[in-house]
């Protein structure tokens, strides 16, 4: 089946003479997403696609391919031909966490990380309704009654159960299926506290939700006084980088022409209107150099959480 | 109501993109309405990969539209060939086809376009003013009220669907073991994937549903086109005095009235179908009328009572999706894949965080009602035609629409043979007699029951007496077992009187 799908797009690459250095892109390209319309991937990505289409001066189709938090798009992206014309944005988690737990397909050198262009957001939020709202407050509560949380990913359930147990807290942990589903169990006061992958954005400024600490590494600008678990003296963090991938062995020039658009891209207005005003995921922009490292980075400091 | 969304949500409505969006899918369930053998969950099924390309709000209109126009679609059938294009319209064509071959088709064929657009728009007002007072209650429901409330509908619908219990727990067990496919939602450990990195999502619900809905149903059809030839179909003449007149809209209001309130109860109730509500509208109009010796001989208030109650359904089924999220039938569980698919979760949050994209619905649901009377009423001489197109030239383009639903998928050839596979499955199943819509909802609500019932057990520590705080969830677990006990004891006495029992599509 891999191989159809490599067949097609080879098949359909033919017939356009091969690119030649500087004019490239000649043909429309694909950016694939690998989650469904309408999440903080999608959204931030389609307008990417249109600011890059800007420079690039060829169409950029979207291309939604959701599965596995992004395995089966990745699992794709290994097998199309290394041209360019195809590559992925979204987040690194599929490849700093996924494979650690789930057999996969595909390895952090099957690929290339050119350049990041948002900053993912790890979040633990409570109600504004319950008697705490920072996370020192939470685990003091936690010190006298029975506690719950609400999970979205094995690696946040892991990080909070080493905490519980260092702080030697009753918690019960729940799945919830992802924000939508969470959003209503802190909202309705079912758990305590939860995970937040970016879904707070959309109920803090109500006033509804309030962020208890940040899992990320650094603070956010969207919400300058909430402290990051590493600054609570945690030694835990969740990083996720929203990337453009492409599979090893594109050649440099079209690596480079990518580069470029993504550097327009990060200084574009319209990108940064939706991306933080709508997402509160600070824009920023992170060369290849970097990004193939903080991947390696981020996969084994997981690989240490998870093997506790 | 928050009245700057309703104005915005009117102005969207209004739109050129959405009057085609929304005709389109009109026009679409009206022909596909017209055509005996094809039903509306095969239609939505087949539609849902259409809609990929459409804003949310267009597509998520532009299915309730298909919906709506098989209902009214499938009246035209009913009434010229007597054979009704969806199951719910048989009721129709008790009246409808004598009305016709008494010389009046063009008549009994307004009578039901009146009757299916007042029961649709009456309806959809209904639901707008019942499903959001619903949903603000709906959304003090915890994981406990929601697990109990999924597994009694659950239950209720097997039940409805009739036939032997032990068919039914076997279809529905399938249903149960196949949602369980895909990544665990804690663990995030691959379940019964086969190292199929296609399958972490679980089963793709559009092979699911286009296999056993669409597909298979067409593999049923083409085996009985060995047997059975066309029906002549009563052709429409030009006769001025065929026409359908005040007198006889005053005569029939009282019986559009009933039949709009006694769909939009059947409706709401989950698993009750639209032929459940057709035939049980169409008795009280017989009960209640003066000479109802009269019924079955071609009398108009037969086909309003039918087509309204038929058409009240679909808008009063959204009441559960809209304020719980829970699919009162296949129909409104496609919806829940299509809104999915644009990355929307139904249920009482999203009247809450999205009233515009809901109140852009309601109002694209009136558009479809006035759209399907202007269509029906000046297309009648088309639609009639449609009744003429011969089953071997249906099949084998619904078959074409299958297989390129499935490929727009992005699965490839893997889903092209989980595709056939499921065809396969439905059409053993609909040999055999098992339920497919039982095996189908259960497949679409198991992740939904499996994560509120685990959430239910870890929140409450494995505690029973929690569920003592809980009335709520405590009545809808004994209305589950009541249901239990009822459809034992059904299976055990009906060895006689089996069958009969409607199918709730």
């Amino acid at each position: 089946m891999k191989k159809t799908f490599a067949a097609i797009l080879g098949a359909t690459m033919m017939t356009a003479p091969m690119a030649m250095a500087d004019d490239w892109p000649t043909r429309p390209l694909t950016m694939v997403i690998g989650f469904a319309p309408g999440g903080s991937t999608d959204i931030q990505g389609r307008v990417l696609a249109n600011v890059m289409e800007e420079y690039l001066g060829q169409p950029v189709n979207v291309v939604n391919q959701p599965g596995g938090g992004s395995a089966v798009a990745f699992t794709r992206l290994k097998n199309t031909e290394a041209d360019g014309n195809t590559f992925l944005f979204g987040g690194t988690t599929a490849l700093t966490f996924t494979p650690i737990i789930t057999p996969v397909e595909y390895e952090i050198d099957d690929f290339e990380y050119l350049a990041a262009v948002a900053l993912g957001q790890n979040a633990i939020v409570t109600s504004a309704e319950q008697p705490f709202s920072t996370f020192d407050e939470i685990i003091a509560h936690g010190k006298e009654n029975q506690m719950t949380y609400a999970q979205q990913t094995p690696l946040d359930e892991a990080i909070m159960r080493a905490i519980a147990e260092e702080e030697g807290l009753d918690l019960a942990i729940v799945p919830t299926g992802g924000g939508g589903g969470m959003a209503p169990l802190v909202l309705g006061r079912e758990v305590d506290f939860a995970y937040s992958g970016g879904t707070h954005a959309q109920y803090t400024p109500t006033g509804e939700m309030v962020v208890a600490a940040f899992m990320s590494a650094e603070r956010s600008p969207f919400y300058p006084d909430t402290p990051t678990l590493m600054e609570l003296g945690y030694d835990y963090s969740i990083e996720d980088y929203r990337t453009i991938i492409v599979p090893q062995g594109v050649p440099e020039n079209v690596k480079a022409r990518l580069l470029e658009a993504a550097e327009y891209a990060s200084e574009s207005q319209a990108f940064k209107d939706i991306t933080e005003g709508n997402t509160f995921f600070p824009v920023v922009f992170i060369g290849q150099e970097e990004m193939e490292a903080n991947v390696r980075r981020i996969r084994a400091a997981t690989e240490e959480v998870m093997a506790d | 109501m928050d009245f700057s969304a309703v104005g915005a949500a009117a102005a969207e409505a209004l739109t050129l993109a959405s009057f085609i969006g929304i005709g389109g899918g009109v026009l679409l369930g009206y022909v596909v309405g017209v055509i005996p053998g094809l039903s509306r969950s095969v239609a939505i099924s087949i539609a849902i990969p259409m809609t990929f390309y459409m804003s949310p709000y267009i597509a998520i209109s532009f299915l309730i539209g298909l919906s709506k126009g098989t209902a009214a679609g499938s009246a035209v059938s009913a009434i010229l060939l007597n054979a009704p294009g969806e199951a719910s319209s048989a009721a129709t064509a008790l009246d409808g086809y004598p009305m016709a071959k008494q010389g009046k088709p063009k008549t009994a064929l307004q009578i039901g376009l009146i009757a299916s657009v007042m029961g649709d728009i009456l309806a959809t007002i209904i639901l707008i003013f019942v499903a959001i007072p619903f949903a603000r209650v709906a959304l003090m429901f915890g994981p406990y009220e929601m697990a109990a409330i999924l597994a009694f509908a659950l239950v209720f619908i097997a039940g409805l669907s009739g036939g032997n219990i032990f068919k039914g727990l076997a279809a529905g067990g399938l249903g149960i073991l196949l949602g369980t496919v895909g990544l665990d939602n804690q663990t995030g450990l691959p379940r019964l994937t086969f190292g199929y990195t296609e399958l972490m999502d679980g089963m793709p619900l559009i092979a699911v549903a286009i296999g056993t809905l669409a597909l298979s149903e067409m593999f049923v059809q083409s085996e009985k086109l060995r047997y059975e030839r066309g029906t002549m179909s009563v052709a429409l003449k030009k006769d001025d005095s065929d026409r359908m007149t005040w007198p006889i809209f005053r005569r029939i209001l009282p019986t559009i009235l009933r039949g709009t309130g006694v769909g939009t109860f059947v409706g709401a109730l989950p698993g009750l179908g639209p032929s459940v509500g057709s035939f049980m509208s169409y008795g009280m109009a017989q009960k209640a009328a003066k000479e109802p010796e009269r019924f079955g001989k071609g009398e108009p208030k037969g086909i309003a009572a039918a087509e309204s109650a038929d058409n009240a359904v679909i808008p009063a089924a959204l009441i559960p999706l809209f304020g719980l999220g829970i699919p009162g039938n296949v129909s409104a569980a496609l919806l829940i894949g299509a809104f999915a698919i644009h990355g929307i979760t139904v249920g009482p949050l999203l009247l809450r965080d999205n009233p515009e994209l809901l109140y852009s619905i309601f109002a694209g649901m009136i558009l479809a009602s006035v759209i399907m009377l202007a269509l029906g009423w000046f297309g009648l001489m088309f639609f009639a035609q449609i009744t003429r197109v011969p089953p071997h030239v249906v099949i084998p383009v619904v078959i074409f629409f299958c297989l390129a639903g499935m490929m727009l998928q992005g699965y490839g050839t893997f889903g092209l043979i989980i595709l056939m596979g499921f065809a396969l499955l439905g059409y053993l199943m609909k040999k055999y007699d098992y339920s497919f819509v039982t095996f189908l909802v259960a497949f679409i609500i198991t992740p939904m029951l499996e994560l509120n019932l685990r959430q239910s057990i870890i929140l409450s520590r494995g505690n029973w007496e929690i569920l003592l705080g809980r009335p709520i969830a405590m009545f809808f677990i004994a209305c589950t077992v009541l249901a239990l006990v009822t459809l034992i004891i059904r299976t055990f006495r009906t060895d006689k009187a089996a069958a009969g029992a409607p199918n709730s599509e």
